[in-house]
């Protein structure tokens, strides 16, 4: 019987299933195809997370060290699992590097991808420099400085349009990526703390700031930070005459057409299934669901599990999902998986 | 050809001109007829500090646009236009035009506070009407109304001499309201007054001083009286 378990993606999800594992006594073999660990929370260069507050690189760089620290790890970064063979209990991985690695189970911790908001042309990401996306947003509040990509100046007024990829029957997004509403709250009172006199506006459907995340975020964002929450769907970004953007759309509350300038115009980009899943898919011979994320197996009975007996799968691999839930199903994860492999260093019978 | 459905917009936005030439074409009368565009151009940042600051609207930034307010609103059931929950959306983005435009309705608030009872977020709506109607008096948009003259007449007069004196008040009162003096009511109570005046009553004082006059079988019911605060003291103090 193996004493290893194979483990797809080092996010959170992955890291957390790692740790897992060996705080289990079993092996693990951490497969990244970036050059960095971490995943999608340092690799876009998150500001603070929700809810703890804590900035990603500390947060997650301590995650990041516990497992490179762990001599019962063994991480291949820059490479991919090109071919799976065997079954439950017995799997041979081959890596694009040429190396095999036999492993008792697999945990597939793959995520997902940002949205890429060219795929909405209509709300202006691509033609003008000054309309971005959260992420670059968290990005330039890690640098600590609001500015019009543009020009430098500093903006009077953003906008962040909600379900940018989300909800979306045009684009094929039919579900709700869970995590942007809170996002976009923390995020306007970030922008507020950094430029007191931007003034934040965000334009939405519903707010789904589930959870303890209601008071903690909306309310706060709204009573504390003066964020402004408008009920319009935008229907196009175009440029004003004097450098400035212009959004257009219906605000349904007052029943009226608006056409409103502002500086900076914010995209909460959803989350798309991770766009390398037909190949994962292929690969480990699991199957994806109607939305194209990991089809997750009947789950009262079989948590984390796939359509693959040995093969599990955690966090955004089966659908949007936060940060903090993630690393709980990483852990989730790893305890089915190391529950397949006896412990390093006993005999096998 | 004119447009005939002028019915269906409001009419401070269609634009007439008898007498117009644009571009050196003629297009006087019916050819001439524009509407301006309803579209939110901007909005007043400042104005929801401005309502917060007066008495009453403190909270309105905390709306959500529920819509329990107008649900619970005595008068919304009366009259569709009376919609707090617009109005304090309107607030929170700034559109004072829209404001302004319900500023006939707004002070139709009977303050019987169904809303500041259900609002979830405590925004406490019945306040923000209040804030609302000041506001617009303030701004001169409505005219002031009767009680607030007389509360000025009534501090300006305290302010003045350290005291208050009832007639001064009234004359003060009835000149800033362009009132007569002279009213027909204050002739009828005047006369009344005169009627009745209470010369028999003084006497009647002045006799009381002689012989003091005793409620009829007042002995009896002392007597009960006395015994029963005897009896409540003892039951008090033991």
């Amino acid at each position: 019987m193996q004493d290893t378990v194979l483990i797809v993606g080092s996010g959170p999800a992955g890291l957390s299933a790692a740790a897992q594992v060996t705080g289990a006594g079993r092996r693990a073999v951490l497969v990244e195809k970036e050059d960095t660990l971490g995943g999608a929370p340092i690799l876009s260069g998150y500001a603070k997370l929700v809810p703890s507050g804590e900035w990603a690189r500390d947060a997650i760089g301590r995650m990041v060290r516990r497992v490179e620290e762990e001599e019962k790890i063994t991480v291949h970064k820059g490479t991919r699992v090109t071919r799976l063979d065997g079954e439950a209990g017995d799997f041979t991985a081959e890596l694009d590097n040429g190396q095999k690695v036999k492993a008792g189970a697999v945990v597939l911790a793959t995520g997902f991808t940002h949205f890429d908001p060219v795929n909405k042309p209509e709300w202006g990401f691509g033609t003008f420099p000054d309309v971005i996306t959260t992420t670059q947003m968290e990005q330039m509040v890690a640098n600590g400085k609001i500015a019009c990509p543009s020009d430098g100046r500093t903006p009077e007024r953003v906008a962040i349009l909600l379900c940018v990829g989300s909800r979306d029957r045009q684009i094929g997004r039919e579900w709700c990526s869970k995590i942007c509403c809170t996002v976009s709250t923390n995020l306007a009172m970030e922008i507020k703390e950094l430029s007191p006199e931007t003034e934040v506006f965000i334009y939405y459907m519903d707010i789904r700031t589930f959870g303890l995340y209601e008071d903690r975020f909306y309310w706060t964002s709204q009573e504390e930070f003066q964020t402004k929450f408008v009920k319009a769907r935008i229907a196009e970004v175009t440029a004003s005459g004097d450098g400035r953007l212009l959004l257009k759309g219906e605000d349904t509350l007052v029943k009226r057409p608006i056409v409103i300038p502002f500086d900076i115009v914010v995209h909460a980009v959803g989350m798309d299934p991770n766009q390398d899943n037909p190949e994962i898919a292929r690969v480990f011979g699991v199957d994806l669901e109607k939305h194209g994320y990991l089809q997750r197996a009947e789950h009262y009975t079989n948590p984390c599990g796939t359509s693959r007996p040995g093969i599990y799968a955690c966090g955004a691999a089966y659908g949007p999902e936060t940060i903090d839930d993630s690393i709980s199903q990483g852990a989730a994860a790893g305890c089915r998986a190391a529950a397949d492999v006896q412990p390093h260093g006993r005999k096998a019978g | 050809m004119a447009i005939h459905e002028k019915s269906l917009i409001e009419p401070e936005r269609l634009l007439h001109h008898d007498k117009l030439v644009v571009d050196g074409v003629d297009v006087s009368g019916h050819w001439n007829t524009m509407i301006t565009p309803r579209t939110l151009t901007t909005y007043d940042e400042d104005f929801e500090a401005r309502i917060r600051s007066i008495p009453g609207g403190e909270n309105v930034h905390r709306c959500w646009q529920c819509g329990s307010c107008t649900n619970s609103c005595t008068m919304y059931a009366q009259n569709v236009q009376f919609n707090p929950r617009y109005w304090i959306y309107a607030v929170r983005l700034g559109l004072k035009d829209e404001i302004i435009k319900d500023k006939d309705i707004i002070w139709q608030c009977v303050s019987c506070n169904k809303c500041t009872h259900i609002c979830p977020r405590d925004v406490r709506p019945e306040g923000v009407m209040k804030a609302l109607a000041h506001w617009l008096e303030a701004e001169g948009y409505t005219q002031k109304s009767p009680s607030t003259i007389f509360d000025e007449a009534f501090a300006d007069q305290v302010m003045d001499t350290g005291r208050m004196e009832d007639a001064h008040l009234i004359v003060t009162f009835f000149r800033r309201t362009g009132q007569s003096l002279f009213q027909g009511w204050l002739r009828v109570f005047g006369g009344r007054l005169m009627r009745h005046m209470p010369v028999g009553m003084g006497l009647r004082m002045g006799g009381h001083l002689l012989h003091a006059p005793r409620t009829r079988s007042w002995g009896k019911t002392r007597k009960v009286l006395k015994e029963y605060i005897q009896e409540q003291k003892e039951a008090a103090h033991g």
